[in-house]
């Protein structure tokens, strides 16, 4: 084994979102009650970052369970049924979080429009970040089950092994990967995946080459309304994304060109950050230039994605995949 | 069939598909994804508005986006041939190939007529759209959806190479 590996990522990642959404969370309720606009706005950033940051953690956790259990050969003091069951907890969790992400990515957008944060959507991110904080809640008290044998319960000598719990990431990855007879999940996913991808490339593109001086007669505020569209093809190609992981975690684990992938995906989605909470963009009329500042980020973000392009594509090429 | 053979053995279609070079099939697969983001997506972008999606921006200034489109187009063309040529004997026995071009052929013709009938009217940008213009802008966006699905599928429907 190497001194370093994915298992030691996933142990550091781990405590993100657990940690983080909880004081996202506290300061979301504090704004709240304190009606306080600042603090609101602050609460629901952190909600974005750790959903982004959710990413990484959620799969380095599968690259965890292969460096613990090669060939699904657990040590002894490690059970394959519970983690099986954190993995469970750890997808609800996940596909929780990410919605919360998007919503709170929502609010951040319209608040740039109102001054503040519609009162539906600040309940469903308050519905939504509650019950992720409970799932990862019971992701990590189950994932620490997997190697603090000192909290389990211990297990009376002689009685009979617990049969094997198959797990449901692994069942509905099963069915997605056509393991069941339904062949056609996998290639519809990867249809709309290319379809997601083209409505966040675009609204990537139209957005930065505006900003870079090109199409000048458009107004940043109008394309400002093109924002939604992009995520909406993000959110598309995370779920279709998720749907090829689940179905065949193998392809992408120790794949460095998945790892790039990844890597990259987050830092797009600090290059977001900046355009969603800097104001120097989108003050700038028609016919006018952009600043400086946010050329700079223009480009950053077509090089990162379609360096993310590049490393789907190059997946089975320079990668290890299929 | 005996063309499809010779087409599929020729040097570039040898070079395409058997080269180890990353130059040579991944990134040729590379540049037809990029090529299809910036032609579908240029367009998708234009249908979306017309069909009302972000009121605010105007239309006129859109149309210097199609410079992009045809650049899009023009890297699929060539990397869709040497796709095609590569692998000539089983992608031009497909109907799914021919579907697919079919869907691009109508994609075309449309947008053409949306520069025709939505760009070149007087009254763009002054009003709402006739329902003509909408029904367009969704037929464009059915028929490139269409295409890519279609593209998509062939790698699993009809004769498809590497299986069985």
């Amino acid at each position: 084994m190497t001194s370093f590996n994915f298992a030691h990522i996933h142990l550091l990642l781990n405590h993100l979102p657990t940690i983080g959404f909880g004081i996202g969370f506290c300061l979301y309720l504090a704004a709240y009650f304190g009606k306080n606009e600042p603090l609101k706005k602050t609460s629901i950033v952190l909600l974005f970052l750790i959903a982004l940051l959710a990413i990484p953690t959620y799969m380095s956790g599968n690259a965890a369970e292969r460096v613990l259990c090669p060939e699904r050969k657990c040590p002894e003091d490690v059970s394959l049924n519970s983690l099986r069951g954190h993995e469970d907890a750890a997808l609800f969790a996940f596909l929780l979080m990410e919605t919360t992400g998007f919503f709170a990515w929502l609010a951040l957008w319209q608040l740039r429009k109102k001054p503040t944060i519609a009162s539906w959507n600040w309940n469903v991110i308050l519905v939504l970040s509650l019950a992720s904080f409970g799932l990862m809640a019971a992701a990590a008290a189950e994932g620490g089950e997997i190697r603090h044998t000192e909290i389990r319960v211990a297990v009376q000598p002689g009685t009979p092994p617990e049969p094997e719990y198959p797990g449901i990431a692994r069942s509905i990855g099963a069915v997605i990967a056509g393991n069941t007879g339904v062949g056609w999940l996998w290639p519809a996913a990867e249809a709309i995946h290319f379809v997601g991808l083209t409505l966040l490339f675009v609204v990537v593109l139209i957005v930065d080459l505006r900003v870079l001086g090109m199409v000048k007669a458009l107004s940043f505020p109008a394309v400002y309304q093109l924002l939604p569209l992009g995520m909406l093809g993000f959110l598309l190609n995370l779920i279709t994304g998720m749907m090829f992981f689940l179905a065949a975690p193998g392809q992408y684990v120790n794949n460095p060109e998945f790892h790039r992938k990844v890597l990259f995906i987050v830092l797009a989605g600090f290059n977001v950050l900046y355009f969603m909470l800097v104001d120097e963009t989108w003050i700038v009329g028609p016919g006018e230039d952009a600043p400086v500042r946010a050329k700079v980020a223009a480009v950053v973000a077509i090089y990162l994605w379609i360096g993310i392009l590049y490393y789907g594509n190059m997946l089975p090429f320079l990668g290890n995949s299929f | 069939m005996e063309y499809l053979k010779w087409l599929e053995e020729s040097g570039i279609s040898t070079f395409v598909r058997e080269s180890p070079s990353i130059f040579a099939f991944p990134t040729v697969l590379l540049l037809h994804t990029i090529g299809m983001a910036l032609c579908v997506g240029v367009n998708a972008g234009i249908d979306l508005r017309i069909l009302g999606f972000a009121p605010g921006i105007r239309v006129a200034p859109l149309e210097k986006l199609l410079p992009i489109l045809w650049l899009g187009f023009t890297v699929n063309a060539i990397t869709g041939t040497l796709l095609v040529m590569q692998d000539a004997t089983t992608k031009l026995r497909n109907p799914d190939f021919y579907a697919k071009m079919v869907f691009i052929a109508a994609a075309l013709i449309i947008l053409k007529m949306t520069r025709t009938r939505v760009f070149r009217d007087p009254m763009l940008d002054k009003g709402s759209f006739s329902t003509n213009a909408k029904v367009l802008a969704a037929l464009s966006l059915f028929f490139w959806m269409a295409a890519i699905t279609a593209g998509r599928l062939l790698a699993y429907v009809g004769p498809v190479s590497g299986l069985g």
